[in-house]
This record gives structure tokens, sequence and C-alpha cells, in this order.
């Protein structure tokens, strides 16, 4: 069942790959299919499903940040909303992306990060719309410090309040005052009450962090925000670790996901993916290059990450298998990531039934021949759909399912 | 008569040279293919390939004390490929390279959309980390630095290279 299924979606989206390749044009020396602020022409588009199952995307394109929304599963999609009247120097980096949270009122919180001068220093824009995505607020920077901010990650507490962390190099400056060397960049937090449009004061969750890799965000319950980060461990080994807040305002401890040991002075620029289980499994994916270890991981914690399962290793280590993110939905866990093969760049899935315990074998469900955005997943409550932008093939939402 | 314009193509080809080497140097275009071109290039050379990127901090830390290094190193090949996603900032990065040191090596920038195809030429398990070094010998063999390079580590390198060509 699982592989007719598989095979379905696979059909579906080479139907969608030849339609949308003769609209493509291809300009060899940019990311992005085109220049302009079109959804075609995106380099990053990030989903969400609202509560009535609108599918609502953000992206990145011809220097802004767009906002539609597509009641047929993407098929078709409403007139795009830019939500800045200027043009951004968006942040570019692999890892950056636009966040979208929607609420169960129909009001959309945004935020993203710039580059706010020359010396590539980031800054995180926050912004929601209150009209369901007619128009946006005006740009609002997420705190009032000035330092180097990037990598926001949203998510929507089931009270209704957003949730944000993101990575902050304030501590730099007083640690540079006092002639001490600062390594890497601060997990910072906040969060909203009114929807996105203002954040409570920032605050630091752990300071020395991994300063260039994007953050996995989930809930363990209402309330309990997780966060997982590739941390920087003694010696400067760059290793993932979890999260647990007790409540929207008090971190947790820092608990370490697995031991790699990739003790590296560089930018990985390839961040980890966390989903939590109704069960409370926590289930978190991730690259490392470790004497340990190398390769992408998966591995699972049923004590809010206290210990973790022994790692498992996605994909095909000759196919420079990159980019995983994982998500739980009512009908399991999936899993997704992306291989290369020297030419064409594909998305692997599997499935899990039983928390994590054990996965269908690997599949193709779609692929492509130019350069392409991350592959994520999304979850209307029902279905699970891989979203995945491509420059060559367009935006692509494909179910994920085992027919079960 | 002869000797005047002799004289002026000399002082202008003199002058040429200079300006040369004062002026900020071009990046290349690093596209499918340009990798096979660096080793062909450089055969039979020690030569440092550096990979580095704009917004990467401790690119910014190392960059400088590469460019000491090289100075202080002319016998060395030195090869810098800007590795960020494209589009590219070629004016950042010549100012960075310039900035370091780093000028006058030989400079290039990815400049073609499909990163994963261009990092996989070079090294199929590469996802992209940067900083990154390859040491290439007289006779091919590849040494791969991750993350920021030592420059100790660097000189005992170069020192076997030497004793290698004796």
């Amino acid at each position: 069942m699982l592989r007719m299924s598989l095979l379905a979606t696979l059909a579906f989206s080479l139907c969608q790959t030849t339609a949308q390749a003769q609209m493509s044009h291809h300009q060899h020396a940019s990311e992005a299919a085109c220049e302009e602020v079109e959804l075609r022409c995106a380099s990053k588009v990030t989903p969400a499903f609202a509560s009535d199952g609108t599918l609502w995307l953000a992206w990145m394109a011809g220097g802004r940040v767009s906002v539609a929304s597509s009641k047929d599963l993407g098929r078709s999609f409403s007139a795009p909303v830019q939500v800045s009247q200027e043009k951004l120097n968006l942040d570019w980096g692999p890892d950056a992306r636009p966040q979208i949270v929607v609420e169960k009122s129909g009001g959309i919180a945004l935020a993203f990060s710039i580059f706010r001068d020359k010396a590539f220093n980031g800054q995180v824009l926050a912004t929601r719309s209150i009209d369901g995505g007619r128009s946006f607020a005006e740009l609002q920077p997420i705190t009032s410090n000035n330092e180097s901010q990037r990598f926001a990650a949203l998510g929507l507490d089931t009270d209704g309040s957003v949730f944000a962390a993101w990575i902050d190099k304030r501590n730099r400056v007083p640690a540079q005052q006092e002639g001490r060397k600062y390594e890497g960049a601060g997990l910072f937090f906040a969060s909203s009450k009114d929807g996105g449009a203002t954040y409570s004061e920032a605050q630091l969750a752990s300071d020395n962090t991994c300063e260039c890799c994007r953050l996995g965000l989930a809930f363990a319950g209402p309330g309990r925000p997780v966060v997982v980060f590739r941390n920087l461990f003694e010696g400067g080994v760059r290793d993932h670790a979890v999260m647990t807040f007790a409540d929207p305002v008090t971190p947790g401890e820092v608990r370490r996901v697995s031991t790699d040991d990739w003790q590296i002075s560089a930018c990985p620029h390839h961040g980890p993916s966390l989903s939590i289980s109704s069960a409370g499994t926590y289930h978190v994916a991730w690259y490392t290059n470790g004497k340990a270890r190398k390769g992408l991981f998966y591995a699972r914690s049923q004590d809010e990450g206290r210990t973790f399962s022994d790692p498992i290793q996605l994909g095909r280590s000759d196919r420079n298998p990159t980019r995983p993110y994982v998500l739980t939905g009512p009908r399991g866990a999936t899993m997704v990531w992306k291989e290369f093969d020297g030419e064409k760049t594909s998305v692997n899935a599997m499935i899990s039934h039983d928390e994590g315990k054990s996965w269908s074998k690997p599949v193709t469900i779609a692929s492509t021949t130019d350069t392409s955005d991350h592959p994520l997943l999304v979850s209307d409550g029902q279905a699970t759909y891989l979203s995945w932008m491509t420059k060559a093939d367009g935006y692509r939402l494909l179910p994920i399912g085992d027919g079960s | 008569m002869k000797r005047c314009p002799l004289a002026a193509i000399f002082l202008f080809a003199s002058l040429a040279v200079a300006a040369a080497a004062e002026a900020p140097s071009e990046l290349k275009p690093f596209v499918r293919g340009s990798w096979q071109e660096v080793l062909r290039s450089h055969k039979g050379h020690p030569t440092l390939v550096h990979f580095w990127g704009v917004t990467c901090g401790p690119c910014k830390v190392e960059l400088p004390l590469l460019g000491q290094f090289m100075k202080d190193h002319s016998e060395l090949d030195v090869v810098t490929i800007s590795a960020d996603l494209v589009p590219n900032l070629p004016g950042a990065a010549r100012a960075m390279l310039e900035k370091a040191g780093l000028g006058s090596a030989e400079n290039w920038l990815f400049s073609d959309g499909f990163v994963e195809r261009l990092r996989f030429e070079i090294d199929p398990a590469w996802q992209g980390e940067i900083p990154r070094t390859l040491l290439i010998a007289r006779d091919g063999t590849v040494s791969t630095i991750e993350g920021s390079a030592e420059m100790p580590e660097l000189e005992k390198w170069l020192v076997q290279q030497k004793v290698a060509s004796k």
C-alpha cells in the first residue's frame, strides 16, 4: 500500500514537473528561476495550513517576502501580497527562510531576517495580518537590540500566543569589551500575546550556540516550547542539543541529542529538525560530520530529551544526503531529505507508525535537475504533504501517505 | 627616432604592469567544470584552495591569516573560492579579499545557482560547510582541512612539500 501511494505521488510530481518546466526560465547564475516577486521566482518557500484547511505560503523572491493562500492544495493561489513596500536585503543564508504561523482566528504572524549592513549583520523583522492576509502591518524588529540576529523560528501555542526563538550575537559585545573570546551566538526567545504584533523583551535561553544554522521548534504541550539547535559544546564541538521550556518564559536545561563529536570552527549552514508527537515522543533529525558519525541521522526521545535512542542513519552516503525534515501527524511520523546523484536532486521519504521505532523503506517521491529549496513537511491535521520549491519545476505540494 | 617609441612602449608596459599589480583582481566565475580547470592549471605545484563566504563568521577571522601566509610563501599557489549561495555579492567578496591581503590570489566566486552540483564536482561528501581548505601536493594528493585552518599546520604541510621535491 505504501509503495502504491508513493508511486502515485511520484507520478503526480512528474506531471507537475512537465507542466511547470515549460514555464520556467533558466538563469544559471541565480538560485531563483527569475528575478520578479512571483512564487515561481522564489528561492525559499515556507508553508502553513490554517485550521480551515487553507494552505498559506510565505516566500522570498525579488527582494520581497510575499504571502498567498490556496484553497485547493496548491493548484491555485490568491493574489500574492507583499509584506513590505520597499525591496529588502533579505538574508539569503542557506538555512534562512521566512516563518509563518496562522492562528485559529485567521490572524497571520510572520518573521524573517534581513542583512542590516554591509558586514552581513542580521536583523529579525516581524509583522502580522489581521485581515486574512490582505495587508500586513509595518515591519517591526523583533527585538530593540541592534546586534546581529538570524534564523528566527515561530511556533503557535495552544492559547494562540506566538513563540519566537532566534540566534542573536548581542553577548559578544560585553565579552569583547572585557577582552574575553566569545564563540558562536546566543539562543534568544520572546513571545507575543497579540498574534505577532508585538513581542516580549528578548531573553537568553542558552549562550554560545552555533551562529549559522536553522532551529527546530515544536511544543511538548500547551505553553511548553521545545527548541533543538546546533550547540557549541566544550572544545568547539558543534553537536545538537534540545531544550524544553518549563513555560514560555522559563528555559530548561541544555540536553545533548547525540555525541557526534563534530569539532569544527566553521559554519555548517545545516540545522536540525524537530517534531513532537501527541504521545510526547521527540523526533529529531540532523546533519553531522563528526568523528563518531557522519551524515544525516534520526533519533527519538520519550523522556523530554533526557535520553535519546541510538541514532539511525538516513539516506545513501554516496549520494550526499542533506536537509532532513521530520513531522508527526495523526497517521504517524514522516521524514524527508534530499539526495544528489551528480545530475539530479531527489527527495526521499519514509514513514513510521510506531513513534519512530521502525521506519518504512525510503522511497523517492520527487526530483529536479536544478537547484532547489530544502524539502519541508506540512500537515493539515489529516494528511502530511511535501512542500518543495524548485528552480526548474516551480512549487510543489505533494501528499505523502500510505493509504492507511 | 626609433628609440623614442621603444622607450615609450617600455614605459607604457611598465606602468601597465604596475597598474595591474595594484588593481583589484577580478573574481573568476566558478561554474560547472571550473574545478577541473583549477586542478589542471595548478598541476605539479603545491596549491592551497580555500573555500569561504562573506556571511561566515569564522571565515572573517581566518581570511587575513591566509593573506599573511600567502605573502610569506610566494612559492605556494593560493586559490580562493567564495562558496556562498548565489546570487552572490562579488563586490563584498572582492572587498573582503583585498582587505585580507588576498586580492592578488586566484579568486573565484560560485556563479552557478546549482551549488549542490558545484560542490559534488569538488567533493561528493562536502555539504557546504565553510571555511574549508584543500592542500594539493605536487603529486595531486589532497589533504582536506574542515573548518578554520591553523597556520602552523599549513607551515608543516608546506615544509613537507619542499622536502618531497628534493
